[in-house]
């Protein structure tokens, strides 16, 4: 801007103005530093501001994911572990009952074989009854406290109890007991009161008849085994899929919301620089007057 | 031939025309910081022979001496005019800016106290319900962060709203300013209609008349127009306020009662004249306008898209927790119940902690699913966000007008300083001159004196 006249008034002006720019550009610039944060109001960058609620929102719902994936783990790391000891428990009873078919044995013996199946049956009964965080693991969603009755009839409520371990995706974490023991009235543990009965009279035909129901209901427990295996893997995967996902997402948030501290110090050092040239000029310029020159 | 004693009188008029100037420049240098002075510069003329010969004499003058023809005052009603634009257009977008940035201050995004932050909670914790279906503590939590999230949006409704009652005292105080301002503008346009018919300097009366005039286009972009006679007649919105000596009354004709409430209607004004009232339809600028904007338009929307996110956040919940069973097994009722005129600042928390429809499944079983379906993000997210985005990026335009519009003012400022602006070397200059002149004029008398004396005490005497 070409000036024909200057006066007082306007160097006094435009030296308070630059002062105030330089000041204001200084504190913009302290602010991003005292912060850490770039984008301290949505004005700063609209643009910015709405990917930073939305990366919010996903950092929200994949910690959420994580949690969901690790409660589900947890359930699953119990229904295995119990599948597990009923595996076990299955295999001594058919022990039992191939020894109980083996002719030799009678009496006193064959009455020891019967208590100790009605003793395995009552560990079964008791592990088919396991909780975590005293829900029944095979009860599905029931409201109750256990999923099989003293008789062993089911008593749970079958349904999925799943987690959602990612945008849309559900697992199911439990297994459903009428799978595992297969259905009322036909279950383990009415195999193994016939079993128990069968040996106690020494009935070879009912043993028989015994083993072969054992060992289906072994394959039944091994296959809900691979399930809940395979239901594992997958919770699991999903969980460290999150944990890779949240340290993205925070690192993309940080993208966007956070100073760039190097380049901030080097803003606040130029401000600074210009601010006090602005001091230094104004106190140079404001000092002279033809009235100091002339006496 | 011209008297003898006339070089005395020529060397008097140079003293007297030099005591005005420098009358005039310390008057300017008294001024130099004074708002709204224009510098004044005094004008010389040098009498000579009559412009109009006389018939039957000649004048045989050599001239005798100057005279003071006009002390001019130093300003361009152009740039004036333009002034009061700009200003105007600058005081509006101000005041909408800083109205604005205090609003924004009060959303709180992005950030972990703001309603997304609250929503994303609200969110989580019926994940974790659907986990625990029957834990008191999961349906406790749902709760609780249900009040928290309806607590952040009734919250920045509340910032809303204590905006506008700003607004409408600001607004109630510039009405009461520009009625004062005009009064006084009739009262100095008066004075200078008599001070003109007399003869006397209107300078320092035509200052005033400028700034008060300055005054009222920041406040209303009320027009002023110079007339002949020196007064200033301003008109708002095409509505005469302020013509000749008679100052009408600008009056808030509806949207806030007289104790600064809303009225439910739009803020609209009307200027009377004694009885006569004309209601504007044009829009009024400056002060005045922006708030009469920011309650019209500006902060009834921002509030009317909260509300907006909030209901739909309520009906998109309602309509999930109905479809579920509680518990008890009981069909699941409203979750949220606001009221229709005002959702973000009446969201309540309507059932209770066993009432929570978490179970797709009848029966009062543990299923989680239905509270899986509401833990998950869906459309008021979306909505806030565009909310927000929409107000930053209003807030950032604001404030980017008012740099632009400030670069602009400053140079038209800087303009009329240029022309009416005093510099002290210049009148240091201009006192010297006379100084030295009025020297000089003195020294003519003494040798006027010392000629006359040679004339008359030694001219025939032996």
């Amino acid at each position: 801007m070409a000036m024909i006249r200057v006066t007082q008034n306007m160097v006094t002006n435009r030296s308070l103005t630059s002062l105030q720019a330089g000041l204001d550009r200084l504190a913009q610039t302290q602010e991003k530093l005292s912060t850490g944060k770039n984008l301290n109001r949505p004005s700063d960058s609209p643009t910015d501001a709405t990917t930073s609620m939305k990366i919010r929102v996903q950092l929200a719902e994949t910690q959420q994911h994580v949690r969901n994936a690790q409660n589900g783990l947890g359930w699953l790391d119990v229904t295995d572990t119990t599948l597990s000891g009923m595996a076990d428990n299955l295999r001594r009873v058919s022990e039992l009952a191939l020894q109980g078919a083996n002719a030799s044995i009678t009496g006193t013996s064959s009455e020891a074989l019967a208590t100790e199946v009605a003793q395995i049956r009552e560990g079964l009964l008791a592990q088919a009854n396991t909780t975590y965080l005293d829900r029944p693991i095979f009860g599905g969603v029931t409201a109750g406290s256990e999923a099989f009755d003293a008789s062993g009839a089911y008593v749970g409520a079958d349904a999925p109890v799943q987690r959602s371990v990612a945008d849309g995706v559900k697992v199911r974490i439990d297994v459903s007991g009428t799978t595992v023991v297969g259905p009322n009235g036909a279950n383990l543990f009415d195999d193994l009161t016939a079993l128990e009965n069968a040996l106690r009279l020494g009935d070879k035909a009912g043993i028989q008849a015994g083993i072969s129901a054992i060992t289906d209901r072994q394959r039944a427990v091994s296959d809900a085994q691979a399930a809940v295996g395979a239901s594992y893997n997958r919770v699991d995967a999903a969980e460290r899929k999150g944990q890779d996902a949240l340290v993205t997402l925070r690192s993309a948030l940080s993208e966007v919301e956070d100073t760039d501290l190097p380049k901030a110090m080097v803003d606040l050092q130029m401000h600074e620089v210009a601010y006090q040239a602005a001091l230094a000029s104004t106190a140079r310029v404001m000092q002279p007057s033809l009235v100091d020159l002339l006496r | 031939m011209s008297g003898t004693l006339s070089s005395l009188n020529t060397a008097l008029s140079a003293l007297r025309y030099n005591r005005v100037a420098m009358d005039v420049a310390s008057h300017n240098i008294a001024n130099v910081a004074t708002e709204g002075y224009n510098r004044r510069r005094v004008d010389g003329e040098s009498m000579g022979a009559p412009v109009v010969p006389a018939r039957w004499s000649t004048y045989e003058g050599a001239g005798s001496g100057v005279r003071t023809s006009s002390i001019v005052r130093m300003n361009d009603a152009l740039l004036d005019n333009r002034a009061r634009t700009e200003h105007s257009s600058l005081s509006y977008l101000q005041l909408r800016a800083t109205a604005l940035a205090r609003m924004e201050s009060g959303v709180g995004e992005p950030g972990d106290s703001g309603v997304s932050a609250a929503m994303a909670d609200f969110r989580s914790s019926w994940q974790d319900l659907a986990n625990d279906p029957g834990g008191t503590a999961a349906r406790g939590q749902v709760l609780a962060r249900a009040e928290s999230l309806a607590g952040a949006l009734a919250a920045q409704a509340a910032n809303v709203s204590a905006e506008m009652t700003t607004q409408r005292l600001t607004l109630q105080g510039s009405v009461a300013e520009v009625d004062t301002v005009a009064t006084e503008l009739a009262a100095t346009n008066r004075a200078i209609a008599t001070a003109a018919l007399d003869g006397v300097d209107v300078s320092d009366l035509a200052d005033t008349r400028d700034v008060l005039g300055l005054r009222l286009a920041e406040l209303t972009g009320g027009v002023g127009l110079l007339q002949p006679d020196g007064t200033m007649t301003v008109s708002v919105a095409g509505v005469s306020l302020v013509s000749g000596s008679t100052a009408g009354t600008l009056r808030i004709a509806t949207g806030v009662t007289a104790s600064g409430g809303p009225d439910g209607s739009p803020v609209t004004f009307a200027i009377d004249h004694g009885a006569t009232s004309t209601t504007l339809t044009a829009d009024v600028r400056g002060e005045v306008g922006a708030s009469a904007d920011l309650l019209n338009t500006t902060l009834p929307a921002y509030a009317a898209g909260l509300g907006a996110v909030a209901r739909d956040l309520a009906d998109s919940v309602n309509a999930v927790h109905a479809a579920g069973y509680d518990l008890d097994g009981t069909t699941g009722t409203a979750f949220f119940s606001y009221d229709p005129a005002d959702p973000a600042a009446t969201l309540t928390v309507a059932v209770t902690a066993r009432q929570v429809a978490a179970s797709s499944l009848p029966g009062g079983v543990l299923d989680g699913s239905n509270a899986d379906v509401i833990g998950t993000a869906g459309t008021p997210e979306g909505s806030y966000q565009r909310l927000v985005n929409g107000f930053g990026t209003e807030v950032a335009s604001a404030q980017r007008l008012v740099r632009t519009q400030s670069l602009l003012t400053t140079q038209v400022d800087s303009a009329r300083e240029q022309l009416s602006g005093v510099n002290l070397d210049e009148e240091t200059v201009a006192m010297l001159t006379a100084q030295r002149a009025y020297e000089a004029a003195a020294r003519v008398m003494s040798v006027m004196d010392s000629v006359l004396d040679t004339l008359i005490n030694r001219t025939g005497i032996g």
